[in-house]
C-alpha cells in the first residue's frame, strides 16, 4: 500500500489554503470559470504531492475540466485527493491495458464517464425486439467486463460511473419512441439495465437525469465536442463535478441524515400565532396552500426513506403544535418529528441541542428555513450545517431541496425505512423509562432481544453503511467502501461481526458491527461502530462477549484495541477501559493502545436476551 | 470593450498584470493553454452575449482578431 498520510503544510501555506477554501465556498458551482480558476491555484499547492484519497477518472471524452472541478469541490468540503487522469478515449485502454499507470496508481475511487458516442453499432431499423435485446446485452457485457476487470485487480476500489445521456438527435423523429429498435429507446433500456443489474462495487450517477434537468439544448455543446471533445457543455462542469463529489464524500462518511424545518412560511403559509391553526395556508383548494402541501408531501417521503425530521421555530410551543393536531389538511404529523423545538431562543443554539438530542453531528444536519436572517445566523455560527437557500416562492421549495442534493447516501437499507418508526417509539420508551424505578428496571421492561453473529453476505450493505455513517460510537473511524468490506469479508484472518437488536417497541435491525483482524496471537479490533439510536442498552457488552469468543476461537492470547480521537467520538474514549482493557500506550498524536488478556473471562451483565430464532 | 476584455483576460488567466494588445497571442501569456483558451471563450461568449463559430475558435490567433469578432457580433466597440 502507498503511504497516504497527509502532508502537513507550513503555517503560511495553510493560511493561504484556508483563504482559498473560503473563496471556493462562496463560489456557486455553476460559475465554472471561477471554480476552474481556483482549481488552478489549488493545483500549484498540490503539484506532485501524493495525498488523501486516490481517485482515478477515466472517460471516453475530455475529462480534464471535470477532474479539476472535482478536486476543487472536494477540497472545499474537506477532502484532499490525488488524481489519475485517464488517456483521452481511455476507459478501455486504461482498464484492459496490463501496463497501465492506472493500476500502479492504486485508486480507491474509480470514476467512469462513458458517452453515448462510444456505441458505434446499433441494430438495423425494423430489427425484432429479440435482436435488439441481444445488442443491449452485448453493450452491457462490455461494460460489465470493464467493471469486473477493475474489481479483480483493485478489489478495494469503488467504481462511480455515469450512465448514458440520451442524445438530442433522432433520425426517426418522434417515431423513435414508438419503436424498440430505435437508438433513443435502446440507450434508455441500456441505462435501465445498468440500474437494475450493476454490482455493489459500482455506484451509478444519474447523468441522464442531470442532463434532462438542465435541458439537453444547454447540456450538449456540439461545437465544444468538435473542438475539444467535451462530452457536455463546459459551463455544466461544476454541477456535474458536484454530483460526483457528493457520492465520494458519502463514501468518506460525510452523510447528512436530519432535516431541520422552520414552521411559519416554511411548512405552511402565514404565521400561526396570528392566523390560528385553522387560518394558516395549507388548504388544497388554495394555490398557495397547495404549494405548502406539496412541500409537506415531499418532506414526508424523505422521512419515509429514513431522513430524521426536526422542527426549529420561533414560536410558543403550544401554538406551534396546534396545526399538527387541529388542522386536518396537514400531511406531516407530530409523530413524524424526532424533535420539536419551538421557543424564542437563538436558532443556532436550538440546532446544537437538536443534534445532541438525536445524537448526531452538526455536519449531518440540513436546515430549511424561509427566513434569510435566521439562515445567516446559523451559517455564521454553525458552519457544519448545510443551510439551504430557500426561494421566496413556496411552489419552488420542493425543487430547491431536491436539487441541493443534500441527502446523497451510498445505499438504502431496511434499517433506514424503519428509522422514523423507531423515533416514534422513542416517545413510548421515554414514558416507560419515566415510570420505571431505576435504569436497570427500565432495561428489563424493554424486553430486548438481540444477537451478534458473523456477517453474512446479505448484511454487507448495511455493515458498510454503518461503518461509513457512524461518527460517535466509532473507535478508529476507519472508512471502507462497499467493495473493501466485501473484500474483507472473504479474508481468512478477518472476522466481520454484526449485531441485531429489537425491543418491545421497535425492531432496529443491524445496529452495531466490528471488523476483527487476526495478527498472529492477537485479535485486533480494526473497527467497532454502533448506531447512536441504541446507546446505553448494553449492546456493547453483548458485542464484546462475541469479540472475546472470536479471539478464543482463533487461539489468540490477547485482544488489542485502539482509540483514535476525532472531534466526534469522545463518547467511546472510556469504552475499552470500562470493558476491562488495560491502556498500554498513549501516543503523541492522541491515539491510545489497549490490550485485554483472554485469561480474564468477561463477566458482563446485560439485559438483552439471545434471540434464538436468528 | 477593450477594458472589459482585459478584465476577462485577467480573471481567466488569474493574473492582474495582463495588458492586452491587438498583437498578443498564446505565446505571450504563460498560462494560456487549450484548457484556459476554451474557458476564455466561454466567458467572452457569456459576457458579450455572442457565440463564436467553431471555425473562429479553431483559427483565431491574435487578441486583435478576437476583438474584431466581438465588435462585429456584439455591437460593442
Amino acid at each position: 500500500m502507498k503511504d497516504t498520510s497527509l502532508i502537513v503544510p507550513e503555517k503560511g501555506v495553510q493560511m493561504e489554503l484556508n483563504e482559498l477554501k473560503r473563496l471556493i465556498r462562496d463560489t456557486d458551482v455553476a460559475d465554472v470559470n471561477s471554480l476552474l480558476k481556483y482549481a488552478g491555484r489549488l493545483s500549484k499547492y498540490f503539484a506532485g504531492k501524493q495525498m488523501g484519497k486516490r481517485i482515478a477518472v477515466l472517460g471516453t471524452c475530455n475529462i480534464q475540466y471535470f477532474t479539476r472541478a472535482l478536486q476543487c469541490i472536494l477540497f472545499r468540503d474537506g477532502i484532499e485527493a490525488t488524481f489519475y487522469e485517464g488517456e483521452y478515449d481511455g476507459i478501455k485502454m486504461d482498464v484492459l491495458g496490463e501496463e497501465s499507470g492506472f493500476y500502479s496508481f492504486e485508486p480507491e475511487i474509480v470514476v467512469l464517464i462513458p458517452d453515448y458516442r462510444d456505441i458505434k453499432k446499433f441494430p438495423p431499423l425494423l430489427s425484432s425486439l429479440e435482436t435488439v435485446s441481444e445488442y443491449i446485452s452485448a453493450y452491457y457485457k462490455d461494460m460489465r467486463n470493464i467493471w469486473q476487470h477493475i474489481n479483480e485487480k483493485l478489489p478495494n476500489a469503488q467504481i462511480v460511473m455515469a450512465n448514458y445521456v440520451v442524445p438530442i438527435d433522432r433520425s426517426l423523429g418522434n417515431l423513435e419512441v414508438n419503436y424498440g429498435f430505435s437508438r433513443q429507446v435502446i440507450l434508455q433500456e441500456l441505462n435501465l439495465k445498468i440500474s437494475r443489474e450493476h454490482p455493489r462495487y459500482v455506484t451509478i450517477v444519474d447523468m441522464e437525469y442531470q442532463a434532462a434537468l438542465i435541458g439537453k439544448m444547454n447540456w450538449f455543446d456540439e461545437s465544444g465536442y468538435m473542438l475539444n471533445k467535451s462530452p457536455f457543455s463546459l459551463s455544466e462542469t461544476g454541477r456535474v463535478a458536484e454530483l460526483f463529489a457528493k457520492i465520494i464524500e458519502a463514501y468518506c462518511g460525510k452523510v447528512r441524515k436530519c432535516l431541520v424545518l422552520d414552521l411559519d412560511n416554511t411548512l405552511w403559509g402565514g404565521v400561526v400565532s396570528e392566523e390560528g391553526a385553522l387560518g394558516i395556508k395549507i388548504d388544497p383548494n388554495d394555490a398557495v396552500g397547495e404549494a405548502y402541501l406539496s412541500f409537506q408531501t415531499y418532506v414526508k417521503r424523505l422521512n419515509e426513506r429514513g431522513i430524521i425530521l426536526a422542527v426549529c421555530s420561533k414560536n410558543d410551543m403550544e401554538i406551534a403544535k396546534e396545526p399538527f393536531v387541529k388542522n386536518r389538511n396537514m400531511v406531516l404529523k407530530l409523530e413524524n418529528f424526532a424533535c420539536f423545538h419551538a421557543n424564542w431562543r437563538n436558532k443556532a443554539e436550538n440546532i446544537r441541542q437538536i443534534a445532541q438530542e438525536i445524537n448526531i453531528g452538526l455536519d449531518s444536519i440540513v436546515l430549511f428555513d424561509d427566513n434569510p436572517a435566521e439562515r445567516e445566523i446559523v451559517k455564521m455560527q454553525l458552519q457544519e450545517v448545510l443551510v439551504i437557500e430557500v426561494p421566496q416562492e413556496p411552489a419552488e421549495y420542493v425543487r430547491t431541496l431536491e436539487t441541493s442534493n443534500a441527502f446523497c447516501w451510498t445505499a438504502l437499507t431496511k434499517e433506514d425505512l424503519s428509522r422514523s418508526e423507531t423515533y416514534k417509539a422513542d416517545v413510548r420508551r421515554g414514558e416507560l423509562q419515566q415510570a420505571a424505578d431505576n435504569y436497570d428496571e427500565y432495561l428489563i421492561q424493554l424486553k430486548m432481544k438481540g444477537k451478534v453473529k458473523r456477517t453474512t453476505e446479505s448484511d454487507l450493505l448495511r455493515v458498510s453503511q454503518l461503518v461509513n455513517k457512524s461518527n460517535q460510537f466509532n473507535l478508529r473511524t476507519m472508512r471502507y467502501t462497499e467493495a473493501e468490506i466485501t473484500a474483507l469479508s472473504k479474508e481468512p484472518d478477518v472476522a466481520l461481526l454484526s449485531a441485531v437488536l429489537s425491543d418491545k417497541f421497535s425492531n432496529y435491525g443491524i445496529v452495531s458491527c466490528a471488523i476483527l483482524k487476526r495478527i498472529e496471537k492477537e485479535c485486533f479490533i480494526d473497527t467497532w461502530v454502533m448506531s447512536c439510536r441504541v446507546l446505553k442498552r448494553g449492546m456493547e457488552l453483548m458485542m464484546f462477549q462475541k469479540i472475546y469468543d472470536i479471539a478464543i476461537e482463533w487461539g489468540c492470547e490477547c485482544i488489542k484495541g485502539e482509540y483514535i480521537p476525532t472531534e466526534k467520538n469522545g463518547m467511546v474514549h472510556g469504552l475499552l477501559t470500562d470493558l476491562g482493557f488495560d491502556r498500554t500506550a498513549v501516543n503523541d498524536n492522541g491515539c491510545e493502545d489497549y490490550s485485554y488478556h483472554v485469561q480474564n473471562i468477561p463477566t458482563l451483565k446485560f439485559y438483552i436476551e439471545e434471540d434464538v430464532n436468528l | 470593450m477593450k477594458e472589459k476584455l482585459q478584465e476577462i483576460f485577467r480573471d481567466v488567466f488569474d493574473d492582474e498584470t495582463i495588458e492586452i494588445t491587438r498583437e498578443m497571442t498564446a505565446d505571450d501569456i504563460e498560462s494560456w493553454d487549450s484548457l484556459t483558451y476554451f474557458r476564455l471563450i466561454m466567458v467572452i461568449e457569456k459576457e458579450f452575449h455572442i457565440k463564436f463559430t467553431t471555425e473562429k475558435v479553431s483559427n483565431m490567433k491574435t487578441v486583435g482578431e478576437m476583438m474584431d469578432y466581438i465588435a462585429s457580433n456584439s455591437g460593442e466597440k
